[in-house]
């Protein structure tokens, strides 16, 4: 092909304005390294077109500019090629997470820092709650034994006003004036015996008696024919109440000596009261 | 070219204040919107800094690259325009080539730059400029637009190319 025809064929105008299609750009580049006359007239083209669309420039307004290079400034600085819009896009995402589904999660985050709250302040009440149930199955524990020793007084005590009262029961006081010889160690000392006059159990109620020192305790006796049957040992801490003690038949006489702790076969102590059936 | 490449803030206010004005009058004549070529001429400048690697000395001037970079986005804001525009009154579709050829016969524009020499231009010549350069359209879509043959098209753009060249020097 002729070179000169080639310039001149409106390819050189039809590239450099960008109308050129892809096969046409292809050949062109490749006469414009073959050929400097291409070359040249493509410079001059260029050129012509530059001169000419700068003496028919019209001016952006002022305001532009300072927009323009503080967008360039805020361009990412390196790195950058035609992918680089794209780069942007997916940074200024961030996160593929969706928006609700991040509102899903605050939520979440929300509801489960407050139930752990709330678990705490249950705890807490849980615990208090467990400290009183404690203390008052304690108190009723204490209410139960209380009540059921004095269920057992007041049975005692109505188990003595019926010995004292029923027409059966012999009543034999003894005390401290009727001791004959030495005498009681204690004078005032009283004790009262209950006989029952058809079962034959004796009851005694002690009525003033010293505290027997440490290692010793008071038995009573039966004097039957003159002579002396354990009638049982005495329980101090029961108080004037009457206590069952052994069954006699018969006997005349009942005395209270302090013999050592758990009784003697015989008496060996002092006699404290005596009393006549 | 070394600073532009480095994205030297300087440079780039250098080659603003050399050739913004000149890609605004491009600008304008495509979009014929001053407030729109405003914002074209933006995305040019901001086009220029990420594409300049893409930049071969050897295949032309600086001037022709940005040039080009100014006529397609400002094609493109066109484009994306009109579509808007179409697709809010479905009428004007049914009629397109009536329109762009109003389009291309309205005033204002011709007075400023290529347009001003499109003048000197023979009515049927200027069209197909205005078609292809301006609007953006291949050779095939003016040939199926104008009605007629697509080697038509060619010589008569050629030729209007040629005439243009003389015309700018």
């Amino acid at each position: 092909m002729n070179i000169q025809e080639y310039i001149s064929s409106g390819i050189v105008e039809s590239y450099v304005l960008g109308l050129a299609d892809e096969a046409e750009r292809v050949e062109f580049e490749q006469m414009c390294t073959l050929h400097a006359e291409v070359r040249t007239a493509r410079d001059v083209f260029e050129l012509s077109l530059e001169q000419h669309a700068i003496a028919a420039a019209v001016a952006p307004p002022n305001h532009l500019r300072e927009a323009v290079l503080q967008q360039l400034a805020a361009e990412p600085a390196s790195g950058i090629n035609g992918g680089a819009p794209v780069v942007q896009m997916s940074s200024a995402r961030r996160s593929g997470i969706p928006m609700a589904m991040r509102y899903v999660a605050a939520a979440a985050i929300i509801l489960l820092v407050s139930s752990a709250g709330l678990n705490l302040y249950y705890f807490n009440k849980y615990r208090e709650f467990s400290q009183r149930y404690d203390q008052l199955l304690a108190q009723q524990t204490d209410l139960v034994k209380n009540n059921s020793s004095l269920q057992t007084k007041l049975s005692t005590y109505e188990h003595t006003i019926e010995g004292l009262t029923s027409p059966y029961m012999a009543k034999i006081q003894m005390d401290g004036s009727s001791v004959p010889a030495n005498g009681s160690p204690a004078p005032a000392s009283l004790a009262t015996v209950l006989w029952d006059t058809r079962s034959k159990d004796v009851y005694l109620m002690v009525n003033n008696l010293p505290q027997p020192e440490a290692g010793k305790q008071y038995q009573l006796w039966a004097i039957v024919d003159n002579q002396p049957v354990d009638a049982g040992m005495l329980d101090m801490a029961k108080g004037p109440v009457m206590v069952k003690m052994k069954n006699i038949p018969r006997a005349q006489l009942f005395a209270i000596t302090l013999e050592q702790h758990g009784g003697s076969p015989t008496p060996k102590g002092p006699m404290y009261v005596l009393g006549k059936v | 070219m070394s600073l532009l490449r480095n994205r030297d803030n300087k440079a780039y206010a250098y080659l603003y204040d050399h050739y913004a004005s000149a890609l605004n009058s491009i600008i304008l004549q495509i979009v014929n919107d001053a407030e729109l070529a405003n914002d074209v001429l933006q995305e040019v400048f901001v086009n220029i800094w990420r594409r300049i690697e893409q930049y071969d000395a050897g295949k032309g001037r600086l001037f022709t690259w940005m040039l080009n970079i100014a006529r397609n986005a400002s094609i493109d804001t066109l484009r994306s325009k009109s579509y808007q525009n179409s697709r809010k009154n479905q009428s004007i579709q049914d009629n397109v080539d009536t329109i762009q050829v109003t389009d291309v016969l309205q005033p204002g524009i011709d007075t400023i730059g290529l347009r001003k020499v499109l003048e000197k231009l023979k009515e049927e010549q200027r069209i197909l400029i205005e078609l292809a350069y301006f609007k953006g359209y291949t050779h095939e879509e003016i040939a199926e637009l104008e009605k007629i043959p697509l080697g038509t098209v060619k010589t008569r753009i050629r030729n209007a190319l040629i005439q243009l060249r003389g015309l700018l020097k």
